[in-house]
């Protein structure tokens, strides 16, 4: 657009030029007698100047006393200060030039019209013309600045890809080589940050093993005295309430291990991945879940395969260890527990499965809060075992699904994501 | 026997002497890890339980110093670690600087006797060519076994396979370890011949109380006599 004004103007002064020829030689043929100012044009000479391709011509003499001579008597003139004006004329746009012809020894004024038809046209392929490599331009222009910006831009984009790929746990300082200078100042705030909450979330872990140890020695305490008790002779009342004091040992002995375990898969306090085979987890704890079956006259058995992935051993004998747990506690005498580890369909996974009363499907998804028991539940779970298996598999960025088993009862199984 | 317990926690520590006392063995206790330190260097102790988190010295460090003296007469003196942590890294390192067993708090009567049942046994084990299992006894050297006083004909797989339960009682043993410690090089046995073993050793053992528990997919574990 620039650079339509510019070209065009030369072009309109050369349309008038055209017509102030015409104004010139329409004025050399006004002859002077005496006073009298006499226009004579010869029919074919008009009918020449006239006609045009586009456009059609008009023109008005006036005598130097302001007195028609010929012509359109109401072609309007140009206003006193110029020499040229668009105007309208019979409905059409008109462009009017105003000529000062010699005749005798004064001069005449002679308008001369012509509609804007050739003009508009040049206008609208001088427009076209000045347009078509602008708006390349700007097409050219707008490519190579998305190409620049987004270039431009990428190390941002892998700093915002790095940060939402982590774990909620990893505490890792981000690294800060080949981010734009721009945003260093932002990753070192960030990497400060996470720094000051992995030195807290370390804090925490340490006062939780402190206060492990003060709680589960005491525990240990209660519990082995009651036990001393029980073995020596008693009233039977006596008795009865000693074995109340002995489960509830047990229970919160077993309830402050699972906090633990919780508050250890929580984000943050959680060791480092390593290495392991899932088959090696199960088996590793296979003898005290065998002694705990054996007390409760349950088949428990192991379909183990090898299944190497990169996760906390801890945790995961923890999950696994709830899963047995709640098979065991929850399948009738005889019943049939086994424990699976292997691959399926390239998946890592572990499960449990009993023939035991099985979780309603209603109930499948509440089972997993924390402290939720399914109403009428017999035993002495704290319910929260299931929640802390679903934050360890979560935490291994895991799936824990629970289903029917072919056997009638419950099969819960963590599906792990890659390799 | 002769024990020796390092635990601070005086109700724990007094629970544990009255259980092993009850179970005929004589009990020395003391809370304090230079104290047992010092006390066996001076004596000799058939098995030493030992709690972690002891004050000033920890149970670590008083570990490292029992198994820096050198063992003198009839092998090292076993060590049973309870610990109340139950971070990997913490087994570990208990292990590795020579414990033998380890327990987290808290456990259970039944079990904490087992273990010591079986870390003495062991440790008989490595002095005497003699293993006995309730009314079962196994002459290592003249390799004869005895039932209720009566001689116990084994073949020598037989004898094989109980051998390595015997070892592990309460523990489960898994088919391929039993084949790995029965078969000799070029032998190939498959998982089925040890079942054949393992059900004649029941009908043998059985009738005298004797149980060899399959755990399925597993292997086999000898639970403890009663």
């Amino acid at each position: 657009m620039v650079a339509y004004y510019p070209s065009i103007e030369p072009a309109t002064q050369a349309y008038d030029q055209a017509l102030v020829d015409i104004g010139l030689a329409v004025g050399s043929h006004v002859r002077v007698e005496q006073t009298e100012y006499r226009f004579d044009l010869p029919p074919a000479v008009e009918q020449v100047l006239r006609t045009d391709r586009f456009d059609s011509v008009y023109y008005r003499v006036i005598s130097p006393a302001g007195l028609e001579i010929a012509g359109d008597a109401d072609l309007p003139a140009p206003p006193a200060d110029g020499i040229a004006h668009n105007t309208v004329y019979n409905g059409k746009k008109v462009r009017v030039v105003s000529v000062q012809a010699p005749c005798g020894r004064s001069t005449c004024t002679v308008l001369v019209g012509e509609t804007t038809v050739k003009r508009e046209r040049l206008a609208r392929e001088h427009l076209l013309q000045s347009l078509f490599p602008d708006v390349m331009i700007a097409l050219a222009t707008l490519v190579i600045v998305w190409f620049g910006v987004k270039r431009g831009l990428q190390p941002l984009a892998r700093l915002s890809e790095e940060i939402k790929a982590r774990s909620a746990g990893d505490l890792r300082p981000i690294d800060a080589e080949g981010v734009p200078a721009e945003t260093r100042p932002l990753v070192g705030a960030l990497n400060g940050l996470l720094a000051e909450v992995a030195a807290t979330s370390h804090m925490q872990q340490r006062f939780l093993a402190d206060a492990a140890h003060q709680l589960r020695t005491p525990l240990t305490g209660l519990q082995m005295h009651t036990e001393l008790a029980l073995a020596q002779a008693m009233p039977q009342d006596c008795r009865t309430q000693l074995e109340q004091v002995h489960r509830a040992a047990i229970r919160t002995a077993r309830l402050a291990n699972q906090l633990l375990a919780l508050a250890r898969a929580e984000p943050g306090a959680r060791s480092a991945n390593a290495d392991l085979d899932l088959k090696s987890i199960a088996g590793g704890e296979a003898d005290t879940w065998v002694r705990q079956a054996v007390s409760r006259d349950i088949d428990l058995g192991f379909e183990l395969d090898s299944a190497r992935i990169d996760g906390d051993a801890f945790l995961l004998r923890e999950a696994l260890s709830n899963l047995v747990h709640n098979a065991l506690e929850y399948s009738p005498r005889g019943g049939r527990v086994t424990v699976r580890t292997g691959r399926r369909n390239g998946h890592a996974f572990l499960e449990v499965e009993d023939d035991g009363p099985g979780i309603p499907v209603a109930e499948r998804s509440r089972v997993l809060e924390r402290f939720y028991r399914v109403p009428g539940t017999p035993g002495t779970g704290s319910g929260l075992g299931l929640a802390i298996v679903r934050e360890i598999a979560a935490g291994h960025g895991a799936n824990l699904a629970i289903e029917d088993s072919p056997a009638e009862g419950c099969r819960v199984g963590i599906t792990f994501p890659h390799g | 026997m002769r024990l020796l317990i390092v635990e601070d926690d005086a109700p724990l520590a007094s629970g544990l002497q009255r259980i092993l006392e009850a179970e005929g063995h004589a009990v020395d206790v003391t809370p304090r890890g230079e104290d047992a330190v010092l006390a066996a260097a001076n004596e000799k102790f058939d098995l030493v339980i030992l709690d972690i988190g002891l004050p000033q010295m920890d149970g670590f460090e008083v570990l490292r110093r029992l198994r820096a003296s050198s063992p003198d007469k009839g092998g090292p003196t076993p060590v049973l670690v309870l610990t109340a942590r139950d971070a990997v890294d913490d087994r570990v390192r208990g292990l590795d600087l020579g414990a033998d067993d380890y327990m987290v708090k808290p456990f259970a009567m039944p079990e904490l006797t087992a273990r010591v049942r079986a870390l003495l046994r062991r440790s008989q084990a490595h002095g005497g060519p003699r293993i006995a299992h309730g009314p079962l006894t196994l002459d290592t050297v003249a390799r004869r076994a005895f039932l209720k006083n009566e001689p116990l004909e084994l073949a020598a797989r037989e004898w094989a396979v109980l051998e390595v339960l015997l070892a592990r009682v309460e523990k489960i043993v898994s088919k391929e370890a039993i084949i790995q410690a029965v078969a000799g090089w070029g032998d190939d046995l498959s998982p089925n011949a040890i079942e054949v073993y393992v059900s004649r050793l029941r009908s043998k053992l059985e009738p005298a109380g004797i149980k060899i528990r399959t755990v399925r997919g597993f292997g086999y574990m000898l639970e403890e006599f009663k």
